[in-house]
């Protein structure tokens, strides 16, 4: 098949960005997106031009490296999907796709569809943490958990950090991604301690990076490749209403 | 220690207050309504003995107007309420400058497809309500407190609505409120924390059934007046 792609290129976070449009054939159904971008770097590198440098790392949906906007839609047409997941099957013979980093302010583009998601991990620094006892790994199962509480802090959990929710909020908030971490652990047994406290440094920071606030307009847990439900936003919002009375000093 | 931001400077307090003041201001469009159906009770439905046999839709209306302005606590909830509105209205401009720092260059291309038009345009909804009120609050209340003691308030109201630009003018901030009390029924409830699926599942539906019938009811009241 073929495709013709527009894709977003600025040599450094200060550089001007600009559209450029490569044209592709000889492209399989089969072959995955970053496989694309695989091909048509190699030409461009047989050509001697700078390749277009994108984030991946493990390939198979699980990492949250893979970024990428296509044709407006956070990891591409595939609802609830990584980019890396996503294959050419989902696009028709002599499309023609745009290519854009993930944008927002506390996302500045590293180069080319590449960008800076430090201030995910500042957000994480904040308050993703428990306090346990040191030694020996403790016998599993020594704390019961209702099953459904497990399977819904396992849902929180699954989140990959990947941004997607951020890149569609119309506000650039991270509050999917923020409701995640602080939902997972207020849910589990052992992320109680920390429990009403969390939540606050976590949203201090979200609005330290620069994030914006969530309106809950639902498109974050649309694109979200992990299925993280808006739900997650409301209990990170319970939390935080519930640590006005509880937080010490 | 941990709230050093204070209580409504963060992006969940914000939200908080609006969700609050939003409530609030919910409040008295239910009230506010009851009130004004007043307007279009049929003439059969006099006297009505219940309430001291009251003789027609122009007395009970006027005597509820009286009421209102000489029953000091209305005045006292009707500060409450500008207050209210005051703050719904400059806690969504911080919250929408704020939002508009965050976020990055534009994209080449968009996709709305992931989010309803109602939810992304409460700001232009918003402020048609805006227009909407400074016009309505100039057109009676501003003449009430001109016109001075005891004005016929009835009077004023049905000339008010024999103008058909006025009549579409409501009309259009009428259906501005009802979609936007569509979404901000149910955000109001996700900023306050209501964390369950089942109960945000009906609340989503209640609001949607009460945009409808507040839409409805308060979309009548000047058709049926003009009509009269």
């Amino acid at each position: 098949m073929k495709l013709t792609l527009k894709i977003w290129r600025q040599d450094n976070a200060k550089a001007k960005g600009k559209l450029v449009t490569y044209k592709l054939s000889d492209l399989s159904a089969d072959m995955s997106f970053l496989e694309m971008l695989d091909m048509l770097n190699e030409e461009l590198a047989i050509k001697g031009e700078r390749t277009v440098e994108f984030d991946h790392d493990c390939r198979e949906g699980i990492c949250g490296q893979c970024s990428l906007v296509v044709n407006g839609q956070a990891h591409g047409p595939e609802q609830h999907y990584t980019t890396c997941q996503t294959h050419l099957r989902s696009f028709s013979d002599g499309d023609t796709l745009t290519i854009e980093p993930f944008r927002a302010n506390s996302f500045p583009v590293i180069r080319d569809l590449k960008v800076d998601r430090t201030s995910m991990d500042h957000i994480i620094q904040a308050g993703g943490y428990i306090s346990s006892f040191t030694g020996i790994a403790p016998e599993a199962n020594t704390v019961p958990i209702h099953h459904d509480i497990s399977e819904s802090a396992f849902d929180s959990a699954a989140c990959i950090g990947c941004g997607a929710c951020v890149a569609t909020c119309k506000n650039s908030s991270a509050a999917l991604f923020l409701s995640a971490k602080v939902a997972h652990l207020a849910k589990l047994p052992q992320g109680k301690v920390e429990r009403a406290e969390r939540v606050v440094f976590m949203v201090n920071a979200h609005d330290d990076e620069g994030f914006g606030s969530c309106t809950n307009t639902g498109a974050c847990a649309m694109v979200c490749p992990q299925e993280v439900q808006l739900i997650d936003i409301t209990r990170m919002n319970y939390e935080y209403n519930r640590s006005l009375t509880t937080v010490e000093g | 220690m941990a709230f050093k931001k204070g209580l409504f400077k963060t992006s969940v307090g914000r939200k908080n207050l609006m969700a609050i003041t939003g409530l609030f201001i919910i409040f008295f469009l239910v009230i506010h309504l009851i009130g004004n159906l007043i307007l279009i009770i049929p003439d059969t439905f006099f006297p009505i003995e219940f309430w001291g046999g009251v003789e027609s839709a122009h007395d009970m209306y006027n005597a509820y107007s009286h009421f209102l302005v000489h029953f000091w606590p209305i005045t006292l909830v009707a500060w409450v309420l500008y207050a209210a509105i005051a703050v719904h209205v400059i806690d969504a401009l911080l919250i929408t400058l704020n939002n508009n720092k965050a976020k990055g260059e534009k994209y080449q291309v968009t996709d709305n497809s992931t989010s309803s038009w109602i939810s992304r345009n409460m700001g232009i909804l918003g402020s048609i309500i805006g227009i909407f009120i400074v016009i309505h609050m100039a057109q009676f209340w501003l003449k009430y407190k001109v016109l001075g003691t005891e004005p016929d308030l009835y009077q004023l109201v049905v000339a008010t609505f024999k103008q058909e630009w006025v009549v579409i003018l409501y009309e259009i901030g009428i259906i501005a409120l009802g979609f936007h009390l569509v979404h901000g029924i149910e955000s109001a409830h996700r900023s306050l924390g209501v964390y369950s699926k089942n109960a945000m599942h009906v609340i989503k539906y209640i609001a949607l059934c009460f945009a409808l019938v507040m839409t409805v009811l308060y979309a009548i009241i000047p058709i049926i007046i003009y009509f009269k």
